[in-house]
């Protein structure tokens, strides 16, 4: 570590965490040092959505959120939303729906979905698409995406 | 990326005195989206970054003061000035631009002061505010001082801050009788920076032009007010016409420039219909308002 380093706590996934992070460090860096793979650099540059993590209930694109900003805050990855139980009724829709291929954008997708839900529990293609237009799909999953986004919002109705 | 310091002031004075007048490698850091590129791809390496993450909460607030002024906090996120009430009241045109500026992970981040600061020809929102006659309150270790928004920028993601200024608030005032448009015009996808951006607001009164504020963006180095286009427009009669005139007027006014986006001749053109596109629309809007 240099000796810039920060020492930061933040709670991850329900728990409490201290970690030491350098300052030009981003946020999927430090979560791939802890192990959660789930949120991963792809373009790097804030267009893909692969990096997608939650912070204090917001979405945010882990490869450009510096470590240390995460700070006293609380951070959600993917790898949270089954709570060890039960897959979230997002995920159910995308596994039921068939909305990936290869799967790489998934996690991003599935979090996104996660905040639309919240803030619009009944979302109009256009809100579907305007919280999704950050997030790319190379296998172009996008029909069965908007699908699984639709199943999840009936599924979260009837809960 | 390499390493820096990172100081985390707890107040705006601190970070103020934080910063450095004379050091290009000094910098404050609201939401790191423009920086966090900025450093990944070398541009930047800084020595020292004072972040504006935990000074004090009256600068991400968005109020509204009694004259009708809407007072918005520099360090208000992109996405809290999409959701306001208090601004989609008053000026319902920057919910509308913030649905098509990135994406909603950029917008939960990104904070007003880092869009305006950035000086990037290419953002949205600067021609935005400034067609709704915005201004910037900056403040520095000598006080406070108000910049219009269309006087920010100096040139090329240059501004005319100093390195030791801070933007802290902006005021937009009372819109009452105007009425706004924004024009984001891509040539590529649709999520593109944009080839040009043309901001509108305009009041009619008795069928005339009252009063116009007309901005480009993104063609030119810099955001620039079309002051010779505003001329030709106030006072005469809202018309296809008049429209036409000032979509002539506007492409021999602006000084347009090359790049990956578009010729600077096609460009030109883009400027003259829009020019129009824009008085048109922002013209319904004011007699139906
Ligand atoms: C994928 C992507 C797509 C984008 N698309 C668009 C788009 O379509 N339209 C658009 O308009 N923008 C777009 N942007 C740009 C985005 O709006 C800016 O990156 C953002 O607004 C910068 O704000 P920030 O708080 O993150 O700034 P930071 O990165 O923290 O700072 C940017 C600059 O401002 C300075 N600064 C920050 N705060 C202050 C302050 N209060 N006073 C003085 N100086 C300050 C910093 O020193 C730095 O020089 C896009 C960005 C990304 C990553
Ligand atoms: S890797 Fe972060 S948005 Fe693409
Ligand atoms: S499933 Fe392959 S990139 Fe989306």
């Amino acid at each position: 570590m240099s000796e810039h380093a920060k020492s930061i706590s933040f709670e991850l996934n329900g728990s409490k965490t201290e970690m030491l992070v350098e300052t030009h460090e981003n946020l999927v860096e430090l979560l791939i040092r802890m192990n959660l793979n789930g949120a991963r650099e792809s373009c790097g540059q804030g267009l893909c959505g692969c990096c997608t993590v939650i912070v204090d209930g917001s979405a945010v694109s882990g490869c450009l959120y510096p470590a240390a900003f995460v700070d006293g805050k609380t951070v959600t990855t993917v790898e949270h939303l089954d709570n060890n139980v039960h897959l979230s009724p997002v995920q159910e829709a995308f596994i039921e729906e068939g909305a990936f291929q290869c799967g790489f954008c998934t996690s991003g997708f599935i979090l996104m979905t996660h905040q639309l839900l919240e803030e619009k529990p009944k979302p109009t293609d256009e809100e579907i698409r305007d919280y999704l237009a950050g997030n790319l799909c190379r296998c172009a999953a996008y029909p069965e995406i908007i699908k699984a986004v639709k199943s999840a919002a009936n599924k979260m109705a009837r809960a | 990326m390499t390493p820096f310091e990172l100081a985390e002031p707890k107040t705006l004075n601190e970070a103020i005195a934080l910063l450095d007048a004379e050091d290009p490698d000094v910098r404050p850091i609201s939401g790191g989206t423009a920086l966090m590129l900025m450093m990944k791809s070398g541009v930047f390496r800084p020595n020292r970054l004072v972040s504006l993450q935990r000074v004090e909460a009256d600068y991400s607030r968005i109020q509204r003061g009694g004259d009708g002024t809407l007072r918005i906090g520099a360090l208000a996120s992109l996405s809290q000035i999409e959701h306001s009430g208090e601004v989609r009241q008053v000026a319902p045109v920057i919910e509308k631009t913030m649905r098509h500026l990135s994406n909603v992970r950029v917008r939960n981040v990104a904070r007003l002061g880092g869009n305006l600061a950035h000086g990037d020809p290419h953002m949205d929102l600067p021609p935005v505010l400034s067609s709704l006659g915005a201004k910037a309150i900056v403040a520095g270790p000598s006080g406070q001082r108000e910049i219009m928004i269309e006087e920010l920028f100096s040139g090329y993601y240059e501004t005319v801050l100093d390195r030791n200024e801070l933007i802290t608030f902006v005021d937009v005032p009372s819109q009452a009788g105007w009425s706004s448009v924004y024009f984001k015009c891509t040539t590529r996808s649709a999520d593109d920076w944009p080839a040009l951006g043309i901001a509108c607001s305009l009041r009619v009164e008795n069928g005339s032009i009252g009063d116009v504020r007309l901005m480009i963006s993104a063609a030119t180095e810099k955001l620039t007010r079309l002051v010779a286009t505003e001329k030709v427009l106030r006072g005469q009669q809202a018309s296809e016409a008049l429209f036409e005139r000032a979509g002539e007027s506007a492409m021999a006014e602006a000084e347009v420039i090359d790049d990956s986006r578009g010729s600077a001749s096609y460009k030109s053109e883009l400027v003259r219909v829009y020019v129009k596109r824009a008085l048109r629309q922002a013209s319904v809007g004011a007699t139906q308002s």
